[in-house]
């Protein structure tokens, strides 16, 4: 039955897999040569993108699920006007990225954007505010629109975890007298993991080859302070066209996101089966 | 059961896809005759985007534009070149691509298809720094390009507020920082300054005059990169003085940016194009109509030069219309045609457009760009001008977001450079 799908998927994959897997081995004369990873074993830059990348990835893994969770928790309930807020609340993620880009760019312009033109108006003095444009805020400022774009997919996901529990242990937990506190960490944190495990895993395969906000935001500017792999990658690929250095860089941050996600699958997996057993 | 599920599955996928391939197949049977033109998306595309629309009018031959933003021109462009699948009939190209491009053969040579209509090539019409950027190499080699948009930096700066603080317009950076001084302490909402120093093409592009005004040069005699030298560093520190007095978030300013602050007053002096000119007294868009005056870039150590940044007209090998192209090419860059779109805003890369009476009425900026023009220099004309560039594009942003000292920086780009060339010898 899946014999079909298979086919189409390997045929579509594993051939330009292959094909650049050979580049990341030749040169650009084609002569077989380990050289692009000897270059990449010295790449100062690589290792700081990486750096910049793996940084990325945990603040707004961490920033996404605390937000994500704490929303999904709050609007679980029977609240008034719960339906209209959920409607909102997922907007940002249906933005197309590039449009979310442009829009924080205009935002944060330090001289028309709209958060220094505010606090400017009330009397505050906006001159070191740089956002993008500042070696220390432009990673973090970064970092908070694509916080701003995907908490919304976690909330979902979190929040259809929620729902999904059964509700006698709360009617037993509340029976018992048991705080907030108490049902959260011994109720729904255990039974939420499975939702929890394929939910970070979700995000962190799409932060580590974060790619579009940057570009739009600050192409990796000032200097090298937002610069993160794929960008790095990018750039090697497409401006310098250099595509068997490209291709080693891609293989390289391939190996490791996949030591990042077996791993993670193991730690949280573990949980799971301890939480079950 | 299973297996005539599995079967009716494939023969559903395989009608799908006979489907697909049909209809694919359809399209490029019936690609009709035309010229598909690659355009820069910003005001030097603007003219050639008219004058493309203007020739399909005239003789109906279709043509499609591709507008793209710059950094995309050039990736776009450069993956149809190597691949050759003759996606692009005609492309414009900032010239510092130029080298690149016809290094790896990937233009057509104009001089053939030039001799094929009777004429031995362009016309002395063509201004020679204009025309010296169409060879490869350098002035001396085969035609591979026509020069369109005839851009050469020029000084900017506000005349009235040159005449209300009594400043003479200035001659020398050494004048330029004085003037920024008085009038950023004299004037409440006006910086003095305002500069592109977005990491790459941005800063690099207003970089070099400073650079060569200070006597730097990016390499030696012997091709060896000398972008630490002490001139370098004098030139860059200078740079870095001028920053503090332009606005906030100056580090990752583009052209768009610099020329909203002149346009909306809010910045005294700057570098620019001449393709920014008309917009500087369009009411629509300025707000300091007629207040601004254009002088030649200041020298310092040795007399300055602007830096050229021709836009110019190339036909990609793999083309398949090439003679069509050619003839596009060749009307486009007529006198006549010139003149149309000098009319429109596009900086003249022709004697007779410059000289002419009418143009000359209506852009007082006339003699001042064909000056610059004249005592222009380009970029260095290397293939490997986009890595250097790029490498040397971080530093200097680093440098002026205050990551790292003007000689660390020049000293790690200088040694990013040698790299570079040691890996493409």
């Amino acid at each position: 039955m899946l014999t079909p799908a298979i086919l189409v998927l390997l045929g579509l994959s594993l051939y330009p897999l292959i094909f650049s897997l050979r580049l990341s081995l030749t040169n650009s004369e084609g002569v077989w040569t380990l050289s692009q990873f000897e270059r990449l074993l010295r790449d100062g830059l690589f290792g700081i993108a990486l750096v910049q990348t793996f940084i990325y990835t945990l603040v707004a893994l961490v920033l996404e699920f605390g937000l994500g969770l704490l929303l999904a928790l709050l609007l679980n309930r029977e609240l008034a006007g719960r339906k209209i807020f959920r409607a909102i609340l997922l907007l940002p993620m249906l933005l197309p990225t590039v449009v979310v880009g442009i829009i924080w760019r205009l935002i944060y312009n330090p001289s028309f954007g709209l958060i220094n033109g505010s606090f400017r108006a009330l009397g505050i003095d906006t001159s070191g505010w740089l956002w993008l444009s500042g070696q220390k805020t432009a990673l973090i400022s970064v970092i908070l629109v694509d916080v701003w774009q995907w908490t919304p997919f976690m909330f979902l996901l979190l929040l259809a975890g929620l729902q999904s529990l059964p509700v006698e242990p709360y009617e037993a937990a509340k029976m018992d007298g048991a705080s907030a506190w108490q049902i959260f960490r011994d109720i729904t944190w255990p039974a939420l993991k499975p939702t929890v495990l394929v939910v970070v895993l979700l995000r962190i395969l799409d932060l580590v080859r974060i790619f579009d906000q940057i570009f739009i935001l600050t192409e990796g500017g000032p200097g090298f302070a937002t610069e993160t792999a794929s960008l790095y990658i990018y750039r090697n690929a497409f401006r310098f066209f250099n595509l068997n250095y490209a291709a080693a860089l891609s293989f390289m941050l391939l190996a490791l996101s996949t030591a990042v996600s077996l791993w993670l699958i193991r730690l949280l997996g573990k949980r799971v089966a301890e939480a079950r057993g | 059961m299973k297996l005539r599920q599995s079967l009716r599955l494939c023969l559903k996928l395989l009608a799908l896809l006979l489907l697909g391939g049909s209809l694919l197949g359809c399209q490029q049977r019936e690609s009709k005759p035309g010229l598909t033109i690659a355009v820069n998306a910003g005001v030097e595309g603007d003219a050639l985007k008219a004058a493309a629309r203007d020739y399909e009018r005239r003789f109906g031959i279709r043509t499609q534009i591709v507008e793209l933003p710059y950094t995309n021109l050039y990736e776009k462009q450069l993956v149809d070149l190597v691949t050759g699948t003759g996606a692009y009939d005609v492309i414009m190209l900032d010239d510092p691509w130029f080298s690149r491009y016809a290094e790896s053969g990937q233009l057509t040579p104009l001089e053939p298809l030039f001799q094929k209509r009777g004429s031995p090539g362009p016309d002395s019409d063509f201004l020679a720094p204009c025309l010296a950027l169409c060879r490869h190499p350098y002035m001396k080699g085969p035609l591979y390009a026509l020069p369109y948009v005839g851009n050469s930096q020029l000084f900017f700066y506000r005349k009235d507020l040159f005449e209300k603080y009594r400043l003479a317009p200035p001659s020398t950076w050494g004048e330029v920082l004085r003037a920024v001084r008085i009038i950023s302490s004299g004037e409440k909402n006006v910086h003095g300054y305002v500069m592109r120093a977005a990491q790459g093409n941005a800063v690099v592009a207003d970089f070099m005059p400073l650079f060569w005004a200070f006597g730097a040069e990016m390499f030696d005699a012997h091709g060896k990169p000398t972008v630490d030298s002490p001139e370098a560093i004098a030139a860059l520190k200078f740079m870095l003085e001028l920053g503090k007095y332009s606005p906030p978030g100056y580090v990752s300013f583009n052209a768009d940016e610099v020329s909203a602050h002149l346009l909306q007053g809010t910045a005294a002096m700057s570098i620019n194009w001449p393709a920014w000119i008309p917009a500087v007294d369009d009411p629509t868009k300025s707000r300091v109509v007629g207040k601004i005056a254009f002088g030649q870039i200041p020298g310092e150590k040795v007399p300055g030069r602007a830096e050229i940044g021709n836009w110019l007209l190339a036909i990609p090998r793999g083309s398949r219309n090439v003679e069509q192209a050619f003839d596009f090419l060749l009307w486009a860059t007529s006198a006549e045609q010139m003149k149309i779109s000098a009319l429109r805003g596009n900086p003249p890369t022709r004697w007779s457009i410059f000289a002419d009476a009418e143009l000359q009425k209506k852009y007082r900026s006339y003699p001042a760009q064909l000056e610059s023009l004249q005592n222009s220099r380009p970029r260095p004309r290397t293939p490997l001008w986009n890595e250097i560039e790029n490498a040397f594009g971080v530093y200097l942003s680093k440098a002026n977001s205050g990551e790292l000292g003007a000689e660390e920086a020049l000293s790690r780009a200088n040694r990013e450079i040698a790299e570079i060339l040691k890996r493409n010898p």
